[in-house]
């Protein structure tokens, strides 16, 4: 749109183009569409889920006779229901161990002074932007070292490893919202330091620790390379890696295959239905403006 | 809390054991609330990382390890896979970054032309969605949509005679890597615009009242008004959406494995492919030196942008 002074004419044909782009009608379309691009995926994934295996192959778009074979298939003839159960247990033991490390790790980041304490902020946030798969390999070989291949506890490390930076920045962010007046009038009143932070600061960041409890859980839940890499069989497997098992030498079984992630996309999906504002808020991280 | 009343033999925080504890625990405030993360970092973080060095130093060709420093870094530049690997991911992280940052920005657009908040909660629920999707999934429903015989995509552009006999979109390099991208770039649409939503919500009204006043078209108040104050949104969403598609796994590994003939290799699979599979930990790990590097070499701007709002947000 650059150009030397454009004349009145051109200036109104323009505005006249832009209003029009502004109209109501032009926003609700570009939103249409867009949550169409959004969804259409994750409806053909579940479209496919309730199809028979015949229909799976046939050229209908919808179900004919719509069932719960798919389900039934991936989750009890497959063992899938063994990754859900593991899936759980790993999202919510790295949850905890993150949560309870990094919240107070935070706290200390956005309240006190102390020797290279910028430097260790930095080294935290150099630990948040490190690429993973550059650990995959030493990982891999450190996890066997210790005999931890195919454990839960191989994947909750690697997910402590993930998210404990995140964790850290995104409490640090929340606590720096709140005035350190807050801090000394609990210390005035005969708080030890520990109970001003227990007792006074930390319920007024509440909020912030249920969106940083959220993200994380749903970051261990979806979390895939490492646990690709730790876990070969169902005694450990969370489900984004074992959807594979549906990949066989007859090829793949795409309507159990459309089941298993249904299932993975289900906790996800009423998560971000019922937090949508505090993933919001996690998301955008204390990234003020 | 001690309530009692103050006598000479009790400390701050009462008396006997406990009470020693806890003076000990309020002098050193720091170390028992920052230490355990940082132990646990050291642990996570940095012992692997040393390994990763030292691995890379090391000819894990065969049996046994042998300590040559030169050996692996001297095969990446040599081997042609390697250099198909670094032009996929620039295409594919460049690629992602310029249709989410673009469609996040129409997305942010129009969320924030919206009057009713319930509305606006609504539509970004929606839009949210793909981000829920573990990112395997997404590979797997992307691998599962454009499938030549089966694929919805396929039988949609039939129907609609856009095609007159089906495609096969990921066994042609040029359309597999452009799937992996559409798929990458879906996963993280959400993302930007909710990055750029925050960046426009945060622009000052009385910015927009003073252009009308002064005249401002639509479009000059769009140029020089909302693209200015974007600036920082844009640098952060652009930056770790490239970031995380840098060093993508999950979505080209899962739609297309890679392929075909490795169109889709990202360094992130190479990298993989050596270390996991083939087990030539040395190789894999000098491989992934050479990403890190790249990768922390762009990150460090990103830091010291952080900083610099740090000063700001203290002040």
């Amino acid at each position: 749109m650059a150009g030397a002074d454009p004349t009145l004419q051109q200036y109104r044909r323009r505005q006249r183009v832009w209003d029009a782009l502004e109209s109501r009608y032009v926003v609700h379309l570009v939103l249409f569409l867009a949550v169409l691009f959004i969804i259409l995926p994750i409806v053909w994934m579940f479209i496919t889920s309730l199809k028979t295996r015949q229909g799976v192959l046939s050229p209908a778009y919808l179900p004919l006779e719509p069932t719960l074979a798919a389900y039934d298939r991936a989750l009890f003839d497959r063992g899938f229901w063994r990754a859900v159960v593991n899936s759980v247990i790993v999202a919510s033991v790295s949850t905890a161990i993150v949560m309870v490390l990094g919240t107070p790790a935070g706290y200390v980041f956005s309240r006190f002074r102390f020797r290279f304490d910028n430097a260790v902020f930095v080294f935290v946030l150099f630990t948040r932007l490190f690429p993973p798969i550059g650990l995959v390999t030493p990982y891999y070989r450190i996890v066997s070292t210790f005999g931890l291949l195919n454990t839960k506890t191989g994947i909750i490390i690697a997910n402590v490893y993930l998210w404990l930076p995140l964790v850290i920045y995104i409490m640090r962010n929340f606590f720096i919202t709140i005035p350190t007046a807050l801090d000394e009038a609990a210390r005035v009143d005969g708080c030890t330091k520990i109970q001003a932070f227990r007792h006074v600061v930390f319920p007024v960041v509440l909020p912030g620790f249920a969106a940083g409890t959220i993200l994380t859980f749903l970051y261990s839940w979806r979390e895939f390379l490492f646990a690709f890499t730790v876990s070969t069989d169902l005694r450990s497997m969370t489900i984004p890696v074992a959807t594979f098992l549906f990949v066989g030498d007859a090829g793949i079984d795409w309507g159990a295959m459309a089941a298993a992630a249904i299932v993975a996309v289900i906790p996800s999906a009423l998560v971000v239905v019922f937090f949508q504002r505090y993933i919001v808020v996690g998301l955008t991280g204390g990234m003020k403006g | 809390m001690a309530t009692e009343d103050f006598r000479g033999d009790v400390g701050p925080h009462g008396s006997g054991v406990t009470g020693w504890i806890s003076d000990w625990v309020n002098d050193h405030i720091r170390t028992v609330l920052l230490g355990p993360s940082l132990v646990a970092l050291f642990v996570v973080f940095i012992y692997p990382a040393i390994m990763l060095v030292w691995l890379s130093l090391q000819n894990t060709r065969g049996f046994g390890e042998t300590f040559e420093p030169t050996y692996n870094y001297g095969r990446i530049f040599g081997d042609p896979t390697f250099w198909n690997a670094v032009e996929n991911t620039l295409v594919y992280s460049f690629g992602s970054l310029f249709v989410s940052v673009a469609v996040g920005l129409v997305v942010a657009l129009a969320l924030n032309k919206l009057a009713d908040d319930y509305l606006r909660d609504t539509y970004t629920t929606l839009i949210l969605l793909s981000w829920a999707v573990p990112l395997s999934i997404v590979g797997v429903t992307w691998r599962w949509m454009f499938n030549g015989q089966l694929g919805v995509v396929n039988r949609v552009l039939l129907d609609l005679g856009l095609l007159s006999s089906s495609f096969s979109w990921l066994t042609s390099s040029s359309t597999a890597m452009g799937v992996v991208v559409l798929a990458d770039s879906w996963s993280r649409i959400p993302f930007a615009a909710i990055v750029l939503l925050a960046g426009l919500q945060s622009i000052p009204q009385e910015m927009y009242d003073a252009a009308k006043i002064d005249g401002a078209t639509t479009w000059q108040t769009f140029r020089h008004v909302t693209l200015p104050y974007l600036r920082p949104s844009f640098f952060v969403a652009g930056l770790i959406t490239w970031m995380f598609a840098f060093r993508a796994f999950a979505i080209p590994f899962s739609t297309t494995g890679g392929g075909p003939g490795g169109a889709t290799e990202t360094l992130a699979i190479y990298i993989h492919r050596f270390g996991i599979q083939l087990l030539d930990y040395g190789f894999a790990s000098a491989v992934a030196v050479f990403l890190v590097s790249v990768t922390l070499v762009v990150a460090a701007g990103y830091v010291y942008f952080i900083l610099e709002r740090m000063e700001e947000i203290e002040v």
